[in-house]
């Protein structure tokens, strides 16, 4: 029995049959662990990708076994031999029942009824406008600079924007400005993370101010401004208010501010 | 061993005496409500001289317009409702018929200087009964046990709310028995139910034995104190507090008044 | 840069001592403790921060040196890993989050150095000891826990099915007086020292200090009953929560009956449909806004037969407004929440449920906008009061900008019963209505935005202060297509056919 496993090793059809399972089991319960070894956080791995995996493995096992005729034959022995051996007339029977029935499976569970939400694909940085009314006003975007850096103290104005936005922007954004705050979970889409450098970090603060000042409601349709939570801000927070939350945010999060020489006219990132 | 006995015959003598002067210098029961009362007089007679001892007598009147009490709507607690022929009041403003302020504590506040007292040893007993406390208003010494009993036979929970001292939140859902003690003074400590949310009582942790809360006619008495200048104060829940100075010699009785009320706040 | 942390540096060297446990930096505390916590629990540790009105409970005032969740005796200081377990995990069911993910736990430690400094009680008293817990007994004795629920009276305040609506909650009061909910005992997710046996065996030998949760050890030792029994309490309590926390599905499926809906709220035909769990937050997004909502979920049913579409909306309220008994709450509530309001209601305010939906099922991506829609997408509503004073259809185009549907055809209908803490309300509509251009028609297969609005009447609220969702999904069942059982059927003959040939061709092959 030992002895027929060992032998096993040197067949190519068994060694194809091993590398696939071997190389299955490292994408579905593998990698997963790996994004730790070097200190980042992991996620769990999409079956649509192991199943892409998967199919590359198998290409590669495939151009392994068929590199010359001899190994190619033999690899093809063991198959021919479950199709037209007599002994092995249950195996082949076998075969034909159980492949069916899983291709009749994986059809059922394809065309059955199912109900999931429409991904609701949104622009999360949308273009801004070239300028805003505020209050009456009109605030010029293109090229704005955040007014309370002028004089090159941020102090009061960090002190300032904590207020705001301890007392306004809070339940949703959170203490740790993860956009994990206590009323995070009643919300879609979920509040942004300023803590992700895919947020603040690649904005003006000309941007940021434009949404906050004009919030889910001034979003162009793009952004779905129908779903977003996030208030227009006109109506409650100053204009200094604004910038002095603004501040804040990034000094909390240790992040800085896109510059103009690197954003472009827009300010926002593409 | 004789000395034992002599020892304990003089203490017997001290605290009888001692006993008969307060029923008598107190003008009638002044310290009736005065929860610690006897017990507390016996441990001072061996720290006071008794020949030179004097007294602080006085009352605490009431001004203003007459403040109704709301009556209580026990129906939630059948168990406590039943005990009571006439609706139960609220306890927070009492004012006697002759004019006079109840639940008022009066302590010796400053003037006995490095005098220390024993702790008694009789806990002050604090009773739910008809889901009120009784007393109401009443002082232990630090350190002093205080005997939290339900008679009431239905959920009490005891929450202290000191500022000084640690507090305490316990439960007794039964008729039953606990006993907790403060180890700082502290002045008006409320104690609250939080199952009957008009239940309260405020306890006062002093140092000493000289204290007194008015009971039905308002009156009070100190005693037996060593001769000395005192700053007296007057503390109740709603009107706050009130103080005055006053001296007593040898065998002295000094009388103050206290006048608590709207006009006087 | 930022001159801050150095500024506080220079200042605690003054003002802090550097006593603290071996390993704890006070003043390194004092830098975190002012970035990240100070905007809730003040600079001065008095729970007094900018956030302090705009949450309920309130942060924790650190200068009382009064803990909830410890392992301590009741009344006395929490232990140095009480105090960092709290920061780890934060406090469910609060604004208090957890801080493990960002700070490291030295960081954790000088921030539980600092908080100490706050109050002068952790000089005085010294360390205090944990008491001893013990293991939960192997015998699990839910019903045993029940009978002590009722004898320690513990439905006095949590109610008899635990919904935290027993005769005493209306009236009760933290220990600065502010109003505190008992705990709604069937949603342990929201347990402030969490929802295991063990934690919940830990409150009530602890007490919960500061709050009205008092200590149930002296029972122990008055020998009323065994720690073995109060564990059971806890088993019981535990139990009355499911197994799992609540999950968020973003589509409510409508389960397809062949003939009768469920006739009322209570019927057992809702057995038969799902419940999902939507979420509900504090309208806070526009005046008057709305801090301290009571409602933080709902469970929706959805049943069709083609013909009608009815909904149960089930959720948890202490009360059953408009109720005078809890009045002080409704005026003490709105008296420490912002916006701090003078005038507070005299009245009883009523409890109020609304379903939303967009006028017409959106063929784009477009729908009105999440909360009441707006002037160019209108939203139409289902509306229920407890009091019976609202038309049940309208349309919206804004907050506060409400439009009742008032005229004979109306088919809408609502039935509800509050019963121990909880409301169970029916909505039931024909699918199709003569006024299709105002009314939504609803149709089977497809995807229609829904949302809702909960207001606890008892806890202040009204118009804009209100329980919110965001859109979320109705599907409505339709009859299982024929192609759904053919379509595999066919694919199974192919293969089979295929295989066939397969082993057919390899075998002439062979003999040829």
């Amino acid at each position: 029995m030992l002895g027929k496993i060992r032998e096993s090793f040197r067949h190519p059809f068994w060694q194809a049959i091993y590398l696939l399972v071997l190389a299955y089991l490292l994408f579905d319960f593998g990698i997963a662990y790996l994004p730790p070894l070097f200190g980042i956080r992991s996620a769990p791995v999409p079956n649509s990708v192991v199943f892409q995996f998967t199919i590359t493995a198998l290409v590669g096992i495939l151009l392994y076994v068929s590199d010359n005729e001899e190994k190619w034959s033999k690899f093809k022995e063991p198959i021919n031999a479950a199709l037209v051996d007599a002994d092995k007339r249950w195996i082949r029977i076998a075969l034909i029942v159980v492949i069916p029935l899983a291709v009749g499976w994986t059809t059922y569970s394809r065309v059955r009824p199912s109900v999931a939400a429409p991904v609701q694909l949104r622009s999360i940085h949308p273009a801004p406008p070239r300028s805003i009314s505020f209050r009456g006003g009109t605030i010029q975007l293109a090229r704005l600079e955040n007014p309370l850096r002028a004089d090159g103290s941020t102090e009061e104005d960090y002190e300032a924007g904590m207020r705001v936005y301890y007392q306004n922007c809070l339940p949703c954004h959170g203490d740790l400005l993860d956009g994990n705050g206590h009323y995070a979970h009643g919300l879609n889409p979920l509040p942004l993370a300023f803590t992700d450098n895919g947020t603040i970090p690649q904005l003006t603060e000309s941007f940021v101010f434009w949404r906050i000042a004009k919030g889910g409601p001034g979003l162009p349709v793009e952004g779905a401004p129908w779903n977003s939570a996030m208030p227009a801000w006109e109506p409650i927070l100053s204009e200094d208010e604004i910038w002095a939350v603004i501040i804040f945010l990034y000094e909390q999060t240790g992040w800085t501010p896109r510059t103009w020489g690197e954003a472009g006219e827009g300010g926002g990132h593409e | 061993m004789l000395s034992f006995w002599d020892r304990r015959a003089e203490f017997v003598s001290l605290t009888l005496m001692a006993f008969i002067a307060a029923c008598g210098g107190g003008g009638g029961g002044a310290s009736g409500d005065s929860a610690s009362g006897g017990s507390a007089e016996g441990t001072m007679a061996a720290v006071v001289d008794e020949s030179t001892a004097a007294t602080i007598t006085g009352a605490v009147a009431f001004s203003g317009a007459p403040v109704e009490a709301k009556a209580i709507d026990m129906s939630e607690e059948s168990v406590c409702a039943d005990k009571y022929s006439m609706p139960p009041m609220t306890q927070r403003v009492v004012v006697n018929d002759n004019g006079t302020l109840r639940n008022v504590f009066i302590y010796v506040k400053e003037g006995l200087g490095d005098l220390t007292f024993p702790t008694p040893s009789e806990p002050v007993v604090l009773d739910q009964d008809g889901c009120r406390y009784h007393p109401h208003v009443f002082g232990v010494q630090v350190g002093q046990d205080i005997t939290i009993k339900n008679s009431d036979g239905v959920l009490h929970n005891i929450n202290s709310k000191p500022s000084e001292n640690r507090g305490f939140n316990i439960s007794q859902p039964v008729v039953m028995e606990t006993t907790r003690s403060f180890r700082t003074p502290e002045i008006g400590i409320p104690l609250e139910c939080d199952v009957h949310g008009w239940m309260q009582a405020y306890v006062s942790v002093v140092e000493h034995p000289y204290f007194a809360v008015t009971g039905e006619d308002g009156s009070f008495s100190l005693t037996p104190l060593p001769p000395g200048t005192y700053v007296i104060e007057a503390w109740h829940d709603v009107y706050g507090t009130a103080t005055q100075e006053v001296t007593v010699g040898e065998n002295e009785e000094a009388e103050i008044a206290f006048t608590f009320g709207d006009a006087a706040a | 840069m930022n001159k801050w942390p150095v500024f506080c540096l220079a200042l605690s060297a003054f003002l802090v001592p550097t006593a603290g446990a071996a390993g704890q930096d006070v003043q390194a505390g004092q830098i975190l403790y002012d970035k990240w916590c100070a905007g809730c629990h003040g600079f001065d540790g008095a729970g007094d921060g900018y956030a302090a009105d705009y949450m309920l409970p309130r942060p924790r005032d650190f200068t009382l040196g009064i803990y909830q969740i410890r392992t301590t005796s009741n009344g006395s200081l929490p232990t140095d890993e009480d105090l960092v377990h709290v920061i780890d995990k934060g406090m469910p069911g609060t604004a208090m989050p957890g801080w493990e993910a960002k700070f490291s736990s030295s960081q954790i430690n000088d921030v539980a150095a600092y908080i100490k400094t706050f109050s002068p009680f952790f000089e005085r008293e010294g360390a205090p000891d944990p008491l001893e817990f013990g293991r939960q007994p192997r015998r699990e004795g839910i019903a045993e826990g029940r009978e002590f629920f009722e004898q320690i009276e513990c439905f006095k305040c949590h109610g008899d099915a635990g919904r935290g609506d027993g005769p005493s909650a209306p009236t009760l009061q933290d220990d600065l007086d502010f109003p505190i909910r008992a705990a709604d005992l069937t949603e342990n997710w929201n347990f402030n020292g969490g929802g295991s046996v063990e934690d919940i065996y830990r409150r009530l030998r602890t007490g919960m200090d500061g709050s009205p949760m008092p200590s149930f050890s002296d029972l122990i030792d008055a020998q009323f009953m065994t720690e073995e029994q109060l564990w059971h309490v806890a088993q019981y309590v535990h139990s009355l929560s499911p197994e799992e926390g609540p999950t968020i599905s973003d589509v409510i499926v409508a389960r397809r009956f062949e003939g009768d809906l469920p006739a009322s709220p209570n019927d057992s035909l809702w057995n038969q449909a799902e419940a999902f769990y939507i979420p509900m937050v504090g309208q806070i997004i526009a005046d008057e806004r709305w801090f301290a909502p009571s409602v933080d979920g709902l469970w929706v049913s959805a049943a069709h037969n083609d013909e009608q579409l009815a909904l149960l909306i089930v959720w948890h309220d202490p009360s059953e407004s408009p109720d005078p008994k809890w009045l002080e709450w409704q005026q003490s509530v709105a008296a420490s929440m912002f916006p701090l309001l003078d005038s507070v209601g005299v009245t009883p305010l009523p409890d109020r449920l609304t379903v939303q939906f967009p006028t017409s099922i959106p063929t784009g991506r477009d729908r009105p906008y999440f909360l009441m829609g707006d002037a160019r997408n209108p939203v139409y509503l289902w509306q229920w009061s407890s009091q019976g004073d609202v038309v049940p259809e309208a349309t919206a185009t804004g907050l506060g900008n409400v439009q009742p549907r008032r005229g004979e055809s109306r088919t809408l209908a609502s039935s509800a019963v509050w019963h121990q803490g909880e409301w169970r309300l029916q909505f039931g509509r024909s699918l199709a209505t003569p006024d299709s251009e105002a009314e939504l028609q609803f149709a089977t297969g497809e995807l229609i935005p829904i949302a809702f609005y909960a207001w606890d009447g008892s806890n202040g609220e009204q118009g804009s202060q209100r329980a919110v969702s965001s859109w979320y999904g109705i599907h409505l069942e339709q009859p299982t297509p024929p192609s759904v059982y053919l379509s595999p059927v066919i694919a199974m003959a192919l293969t089979v056919g295929l295989g066939l040939l397969v082993v057919w061709r390899a075998q002439r092959r062979e003999e040829g």
